[in-house]
């Protein structure tokens, strides 16, 4: 590990103004707005109430934004020369990507810590339990959207291909049952996508697998494996794409 | 562990070649069965129009790329041995730098990655950039940003020093600073290659120049003996009727008759300039005759011409 080079890494995105926006204040905002300021915030959801149902899935959706950035920028970096620059220096590519795994478990963990700060102090509530299982899990899922954001910057070499996995994101999040609480045909479809399966998981300690409809209506529960088969299945075919991507750059140097 | 004595070359190319996937089922070959060695302490410009292979070249020496075929040794070793170690260092033409890090930043990261590396502050000032350390490099100049990347070649201390068009975008006055520091530096016995288009560069700064055009060397040898490898002189003259001057087409040698107001000029291969000359004074009462040599432009241009553009072969 190197301090010095995980430090300037992490520094250079802290003070990229927009870049916290998006990884930090908007998912506090959402959380707020959807979570704590509606009435039916304090309604009990499981182990806990429905803002801390809201809480877990902004957290996540903070966390995924920022690993994707991490993800994408490490690829767009590197094609437009900066990889040049390193390949000067003894550094493994190995060691590069434990140093931008490290940067992109800290910056996702960051939304985590800042929005479940907010949690106790505006109403959200859950056993402690909870807390503990629903913060590790995202915390650890979130670096699968890394690789989520290589494969788009792998795919386009550009910032802007960065930006647009960004936006793809936020479809995914209402696929993902986390803006709206989803039922039916829509919440059929949402299980195959990916944010579904990271918060789904997350959600499971608080939930045990009950998700809860537009009109507060509990659905029939979940079992484990269906967000965990997600999330794996999701994570491999990610990293197929990601070598696949990564190969044909390869070939064509 | 390998031993390295100071009379193993500095670099040594085997018949190396690097073929690129074309358009369709062609490949283009950038660098065709090229044979060098740079010893210790030389110093050597790498000239070449553009598409002649200069970069593909430098980048297998610095193992970014592996040869098709041939074989490449840096310092002895096989190149990213020769890196890891720090022995060998470069500025890249095309080295990307990160916008968003101040000059400062970007030292320290890149020193962080290097064992025993050189101090910062020290390499800063070496490469000239104390006074925009702090500025962020998205900000600075394109000389700017090429001292930058002098600065993070100068890390390593290393032994061979590769430079890649070091001096693109930077006005005359930086440039000739550059390379005054280039030169302490080189004096202190490291072994230096540059790639440049200034040909006043490489006769300037190299002991030794290598041509390079359509993949191939074409020359190689000092400045004075690639001049000459140009066989052209140019003689010039007033005349008092210039459609007299037509006349000298027809002599021996003569390839190019150019005439501007009273002034003609006439291109001719070397060995028969002196009897263009007579012609001149005598037949044609000429007056302010000079004859010229080549200079290493003219040389350059006549040495590749017939091979700039790349090899395509079918597969």
């Amino acid at each position: 590990m190197n301090p010095t080079f995980i430090g300037l890494e992490l520094r250079r995105v802290i003070r990229d103004v927009p870049a916290m926006f998006f990884i930090v204040v908007l998912p506090a905002f959402f959380y707020l707005v959807f979570g704590a300021g509606q009435d039916y915030s304090d309604q009990p959801a499981g182990n806990g109430n429905v803002a801390m149902y809201v809480l877990i899935a902004m957290a996540g959706y903070g966390a995924a934004t920022a690993t994707t950035g991490i993800g994408g920028f490490a690829a767009v970096e590197r094609l437009q020369g900066w990889g040049r620059q390193l390949g000067l220096t003894p550094v493994r590519d190995r060691q590069l990507v434990a140093a931008k795994t490290v940067v992109a478990l800290a910056l996702g963990v960051l939304p985590i810590c800042v929005v479940f700060a907010l949690g106790p102090a505006t109403g959200a509530e859950a056993d402690p339990g909870v807390w503990l299982l629903s913060g590790l899990a995202l915390a650890a899922g979130a670096v699968v959207w890394s690789l989520y954001g290589l494969c788009f910057g792998l795919a386009f070499r550009s910032e802007a291909a960065v930006s647009i996995g960004s936006g793809v994101l936020v479809v995914l999040a209402f696929l993902g049952n986390i803006f709206i609480p989803l039922s039916g045909t829509l919440l059929t479809i949402a299980k195959f996508t990916p944010l579904y399966g990271y918060v789904g998981l997350a959600r499971h300690p608080l939930t045990d697998g009950v998700n809860v409809d537009g009109s507060g209506r509990q659905l029939a529960a979940e079992p484990l494996w269906v967000p965990v088969a997600n999330v794996t299945a999701w994570t491999v075919v990610f990293a197929l794409v990601a070598t696949w991507l990564i190969r044909r750059g390869r070939s064509r140097q | 562990m390998h031993t390295i004595t100071t009379t193993t070359p500095a670099i040594d190319l085997r018949n190396l070649t690097k073929r690129f996937p074309g358009r369709g089922s062609r490949q283009v070959v950038a660098v065709a069965g090229l044979d060098l060695t740079v010893a210790r302490g030389e110093i050597v410009a790498l000239l070449g129009p553009n598409g002649a292979g200069k970069t593909t070249t430098l980048d297998m020496i610095l193992g970014l790329t592996p040869p098709s075929s041939g074989e490449v040794r840096t310092l002895g070793l096989p190149p990213r041995a020769a890196v890891a170690a720090g022995r060998v260092s470069a500025v890249l033409q095309t080295g990307g730098l990160l916008g968003d890090l101040t000059v400062r930043e970007t030292v320290r990261m890149i020193a962080s990655l290097i064992p025993d590396a050189a101090p910062v502050d020290e390499v800063i000032g070496r490469a000239g950039i104390a006074a925009i350390a702090g500025r962020r490099v998205a900000k600075c100049s394109g000389g700017e940003k090429q001292r930058l990347r002098f600065a993070l070649a100068l890390l390593a201390d290393p032994d061979l020093l590769i430079l890649d068009e070091p001096t693109a975008g930077m006005d005359v006055t930086a440039r000739q600073q550059f390379w005054e520091t280039m030169r302490a530096d080189a004096d202190a016995g490291r072994t230096v290659v540059f790639a440049t288009h200034y040909l006043q560069e490489a006769e300037a700064f190299a002991e030794r120049i290598v041509v390079m055009a359509g993949g191939r060397i074409v020359a190689d040898g000092t400045v004075a003996e690639v001049r000459g490898l140009a066989t052209t002189r140019t003689v010039s003259a007033d005349l008092e009727d210039p459609r007299a001057g037509d006349r000298l087409r027809a002599m021996p040698g003569v390839t190019r008759v150019a005439v501007t107001g009273r002034r003609v000029e006439i291109a001719v291969e070397a060995a028969h300039s002196d009897r263009v000359a007579r012609a001149l004074l005598t037949d044609l009462a000429a007056t302010d005759l000079e004859i010229a040599t080549a200079s290493l432009e003219a040389a350059f241009v006549a040495i590749t011409d017939d091979h700039t553009d790349p090899i395509e072969v079918a597969p």
